[in-house]
């Protein structure tokens, strides 16, 4: 008995404190819900408070979970299965895995939530195959940002450099897609080479490591791409502990606060800049539209934008 | 000389101690005077170690008082013996092999600089002339050396440096302590030991070995079953008269021993050895006998007893039974072969406490009850049960064992080996803990085994039941058979004198 | 075999569902429930073979990795086009393996099992990364994730497979020598040994046992998400011993049961569900849950000591 009293006292506490308005749907506010991969990166935060915003302003319940760890898929769908069972109108979600979430999504379907996809795309095929749709895909257009990136180290490189990449989670789709186009990119010119490319699974302390790793087994490497800036952020750190900063390049994306931060001071050549927020607020509203029954377009992308030092504010 | 007429700097009058179903002690007396070597004998269970565990603090007393000079004082915990100077010296020394000599004596008080870092300089000093003043040969102890690298002798000087750490040590209480020592290391102890009285320590001293009670004792003290039987100065006993002092006791316990006539030989060991505990040892056991073997602790029953069982391995030797030279590689090889073991602590060896008694019971048949691996519904319950009954287990055989008495526990171990094809039960200290009715018991269950034709080993601590139940008795002494006696002709003394290695070896040739 | 321990666990969940049921409606509808039963079906599928080591004195650390490794060679083995038995076949020798290596450690080489489990752990982990070069195996043929998509009548496939799997351990742990020797051994090995059990063999059979429940999950989650990732399975292994010990099985082994468990890891889920529905962070979702494990253990342990005439 006294364990069922203490779940008792631990379930109430916990439930007490720290609650978010929860779903809803007796009054006539709608409720829309973001799931995310996490909300362990300012990317995601900056996207949430874009979203919050919206919802503010168009007088929508937004609902905001996530799992701890972006690589968590199996999380995610627990907590989108848990939220249809709350009765919202609209799901947007970050997908943790392109090809994982459908399955998710199928319940989503059968709820008739209509879905919203946000910064990493659902699998195509994967999607057809199980028979769900998706109303609209808001983000970034990764390939055209890992281009941006690409183009960017020719003109600073004159065409000459040796190369280490970072990539993100294999399997997701944006990471896949910024690393083709940057390869893209560059592959025409045979000065620039790719010695090594390796993922750090989008997270800082991991970014550090791996590429402490690749500058010890290719001490040559002029240049590095991470596919995010939190990994990015992580080779600089490498790098200053082999006392070479400076004199590697170091490009990134995301332009979060602390790689414009590292721009300014040098120890960053440039970061693509997306904007999370208004992918957030972009997705709350096409979620409100799709729900008022207006119609949505298949994809909107969102502005992407080189920052280096020059054009840093 | 100091005059007689001091009062004695400890008096334990009365003493009482029971522990459930046992009565440890029953109103002993033990006075010591200042200055003195006081020699306290016993068999084992005799008391000794509860009455210093009293001393000591470790245990409370139910009835009697202490007085130190004279005062009553209360002893209700380690910490208040300590207060009173009452220090105590265990047979299994309390050192902690990686530490240093000079921090085991000093553990707990290490000296410190204001910053609260050891002041290992001055803890080394003070170790030194702590030992140099006890007169314990500071020059071959390194204060420095790890305590694990000192000889046994070596640290039992360590031990004693710290048991005298304090100048307010004045009673001294030593167990054992030349148990793991050359004869020449005796000597420098017995050295030491004089010192110490000479500067007012008193010490009691427990021994097995008679001979020392005369080299530097003054007076002892026998206690028997809890009884104390006399004290007299060392000037007016000698040996013979204290083996009979401590074996005497009135008969009072009934042994319904039933004789069976002797059938094959169902057991025979042939010089056995294993490490220091066995040293070509051989016996045998016949169909409806039970050899009774004798000794005190540290003589190697048990370890003899695992062997046979199977649950060690001999390293010299052979074990043959029912005339087949068998391996016994693990204890189901001696179960195969009709070996069951009662062991000496049943509950830690003995039973699986969170299950039933059934299950406990059925526990080494399961191969033989299972079909395919599955067992039938109530199958362990239809095998307990009967045996239950017979052995009358005042249980329902479903429920667990821990609850059990330990009477009925042990029932339930010896059901196990009923319940299968055993014919050779080895005994190890069958009884231990188990009040009188229960014993009983277990004796007309031995009777009932060897009319049914087993052959018994029944190692025992309790030399009356030893007599009253063996047809003939092994005396094992460090790993030995010492003697072999026909229950006819044994007596208490003589299993005794054996049992302390008094007795001239036997030369078995067989 | 339940006792009032046990007993007090499924009041607890009980209790739960109660609390559940008041703060918000969505919690006690069929369609919901059935989402628990089948998001707990997993983790209650590791906690068999976690149980069955637990009760027998041990611990495993390495299920989460298992189940990773399994999966892999599962993914890997339906991408070429084999028959899903084989495939299944496949997944399961593998855990089988790992968990025959691991009870071969334990009981030949004497390591302790934290020890060794904690080894294949990594060991396990980095030998998935390896296999898929980090890259997750993915898209399956519909008939395979029927497993997880599929329902007889309106149960879950992964709950069917959960109900299976808990019957047949049931039987084993109630009604084998087997059964009995796991008990027998976590109780007290050393009698036990002297009552001539091969105490060896039985120890490594049991992380056998473990290996494989890991390998059953790694099934049932592949075809969750469609996806066989070497990353799966992290942290399975505090999940797998928190429904063990919650369920009133005692970290010293001996005592305990399934069904028990099955409970443990039905509140966890629940605990996990509810939370999401009342829209509580997830980072307070860890500090409860953690919480629900530390007052369990500590109930048990206070509980023994009151218990203890032995």
């Amino acid at each position: 008995m006294k364990n069922a009293l203490a779940l008792i006292l631990i379930a109430a506490a916990s439930v007490s404190c720290n609650r978010e308005a929860p779903a809803d749907t007796r009054n006539s506010k709608p409720t829309v819900a973001l799931v995310l991969k996490t909300l362990n990166h300012p990317f995601f935060v900056d996207m949430r408070r874009g979203a919050q915003e919206a919802a503010d302003r168009l007088g929508v319940n937004l609902q905001v979970q996530a799992a701890e760890r972006e690589i968590d898929v199996e999380k995610q769908m627990q907590i989108v299965e848990n939220l249809i069972q709350t009765g919202i109108q609209a799901l947007a979600i970050t997908p943790s895995g392109s090809r994982e979430i459908v399955s998710a999504l199928v319940k989503a379907r059968d709820a008739k939530v209509p879905i919203i996809v946000v910064d990493t795309r659902v699998d195509e095929k994967a999607a057809a195959d199980a028979g769900v749709h998706t109303e609209t895909f808001v983000g970034s257009d990764n390939y055209e940002g890992g281009k941006l990136a690409g183009d960017y180290l020719l003109k600073v490189s004159g065409g000459k450099a040796r190369v280490g990449i970072l990539e993100g989670i294999p399997g997701h789709e944006t990471g896949d897609s910024r690393l083709r186009g940057f390869r893209d990119a560059v592959k025409a010119t045979p000065g620039v080479s790719i010695v090594a490319s390796q993922p750090a699974n989008w997270e800082r302390d991991q970014g550090f490591n791996v590429f402490q790793n690749m500058l010890q087994a290719h001490p040559d490497i002029d240049s590095v791409f991470a596919c995010s800036d939190l990994m990015a952020l992580g080779a600089i750190e490498a790098i200053a502990a082999a006392g070479r900063t400076g004199k590697i390049r170091v490009i990134g994306f995301d332009a979060l606060d602390d790689a414009k931060k590292a721009i300014g001071e040098g120890s960053m050549a440039a970061s693509v800049a997306q904007f999370p927020s208004e992918m957030g607020r972009v997705a709350v509203e096409s979620a409100v539209k799709v729900i008022r029954g207006e119609t949505v377009p298949a994809q909107i992308k969102v502005r992407l934008e080189l920052v280096t030092k020059e054009n840093l504010q | 000389m100091t005059a007689a007429t001091d009062t004695p700097v400890l008096e334990m009058r009365g003493v009482r101690k029971t522990f459930p179903g046992v009565v440890a002690l029953d109103g002993v007396d033990l006075t010591l005077h200042a200055g003195d070597v006081h020699m306290l004998l016993g068999e084992n269970g005799a008391g000794k170690s509860t009455l210093m565990k009293i001393l000591s603090g470790a245990y409370r007393k139910d009835d009697g008082d202490i007085r130190i000079d004279g005062r009553p004082v209360a002893i209700d915990s380690p910490r208040d013996a300590l207060a009173l100077g009452i220090r105590i010296i265990y047979q299994e020394l309390n050192l902690i092999p990686h530490l240093s000599v000079a921090e085991n004596i000093f553990l707990g008080e290490l000296p410190s600089h204001r910053l609260g870092l050891v002041d290992w300089r001055g803890l080394y000093d003070r170790a030194s002339r702590l030992m140099a003043d006890l007169g314990l040969d500071a020059a071959s102890i390194d204060p420095r050396t790890p305590v694990g690298r000192l000889g046994m002798a070596q640290r039992q000087m360590v031990e004693i440096a710290r048991a005298l750490r304090s100048s307010d040590a004045r009673i001294l209480v030593m167990d054992e302590p030349t148990s793991s020592l050359t004869s020449r290391e005796v000597t420098q102890l017995f050295l030491l030991i004089e010192r110490l009285t000479a500067r007012g320590v008193s010490i009691v001293y427990i021994t097995h070995r008679l001979d020392e009670v005369f080299r530097i004792g003054k007076r002892v003290t026998v206690l028997r079953d809890g009884r104390h039987i006399t004290t007299r100065r060392l000037s007016e006993v000698d040996v013979p008269e204290l083996v009979r002092l401590m074996a005497n006791r009135d008969l009072s316990e009934q042994f319904p021993k039933v004789r069976t006539a002797r059938g094959r030989e169902l057991l025979r060991v042939e010089h056995v050895s294993r490490g220091t505990a066995l040293s070509d040892v051989s016996l045998s056991v016949h169909a409806g006998e039970v050899v009774g073997v004798a000794g005190l602790v540290g003589a190697g029953r048990t370890e003899l007893a695992r062997v046979i069982a199977g649950a060690d391995r001999c390293e010299h030797g052979r074990l043959i039974v029912d005339g087949r030279d068998v391996r016994l590689r693990a204890p189901a090889d001696a179960i195969a072969h009709g070996i069951g073991l009662l062991p000496e602590d049943r509950k830690a060896e003995g039973l699986v406490p969170g299950l039933t008694v059934a299950r406990n019971v059925a526990l080494p048949h399961g191969r033989r009850l299972a079909r395919l691996g599955v067992l039938p519904r109530r199958c362990e319950v239809a095998l307990a049960g009967p045996i239950a009954e017979e052995l009358r287990v005042k249980a329902t055989a479903t429920q667990p064992v821990r609850l059990l008495s330990g009477g009925n526990q042990q029932k339930v171990v010896l059901g196990k080996w009923l319940a299968g094809d055993v014919r050779l039960f080895i005994f190890d200290e069958p009884t231990r803990g188990i009040d009188v009715g229960a014993k009983v018991e277990i004796y007309n269950l031995m009777n009932r085994l060897t009319a049914r034709g087993a052959g018994i080993l029944m190692i025992s601590s309790e030399l009356p039941e030893l007599l009253g139940m063996s047809d003939r008795i092994l005396v094992m002494h460090r790993g030995r058979i010492q003697a072999e006696f026909d229950a006819a002709d044994a007596t208490e003394e003589r299993v005794l004198t054996a049992a302390l290695g008094l007795a001239p070896a036997l030369d078995r040739t067989e | 075999m339940k006792n009032a321990r046990q007993f007090g666990t499924l009041i607890g969940l009980a209790v739960l569902c109660a609390i559940l049921w008041i703060l918000t409606p969505y919690f006690l509808t069929v369609s919901n429930l059935l989402n628990v039963a089948e998001q707990t079906s997993i983790n209650a599928i590791v906690a068999v073979g976690m149980t069955f080591v637990i009760l027998s004195g041990g611990i495993d650390l390495s299920v989460g990795s298992i189940v990773a490794l399994s999966g892999v060679v599962l993914g890997a083995s339906l991408k070429s086009d084999q028959p899903m038995l084989v495939g299944v076949i496949v997944a399961s020798l593998v855990g089988l393996a790992c968990g025959l290596g691991n009870g071969a450690l334990v009981s030949w080489g004497g390591l302790p099992p934290f020890i060794v489990t904690l080894g294949t752990m990594s060991i396990a982990r980095g030998a998935a990364l390896l296999f898929t070069e980090g890259r997750p195996v993915s898209g399956f043929d519909a008939g395979f994730r029927a497993l997880a998509t599929g329902r007889a009548g309106f149960i879950p496939a992964p709950v069917i497979v959960m109900l299976l799997v808990y019957l047949a351990a049931h039987f084993v742990l109630s009604r084998t020598t087997f059964g009995r020797y796991v008990y027998a051994i976590g109780g007290n090995e050393e009698a036990t040994r002297l009552s001539g059990v091969a105490i060896r063999f039985h120890k490594t059979m049991i992380y056998g046992v473990s290996g494989l429940m890991s390998a059953v999950a790694a099934i049932i989650l592949t075809a969750r998400l469609n996806s066989a990732q070497p990353i799966a399975g992290m942290m399975y292994e505090l999940d797998a011993i928190a429904a063990t010990v919650i369920g009133g099985t005692s970290l010293m082994g001996g005592e305990g049961s399934l069904g028990g468990t099955l409970v443990g890891a039905l509140i966890m889920g629940v605990l996990r569900n509810g939370l999401n529905l009342l829209g509580v962070s997830s980072f307070l979702q860890q500090i409860v849950i953690g919480g629900v494990i530390v007052v369990a253990v500590l109930l048990d342990t206070i509980l023994k000591r009151r218990n203890r005439s032995i």
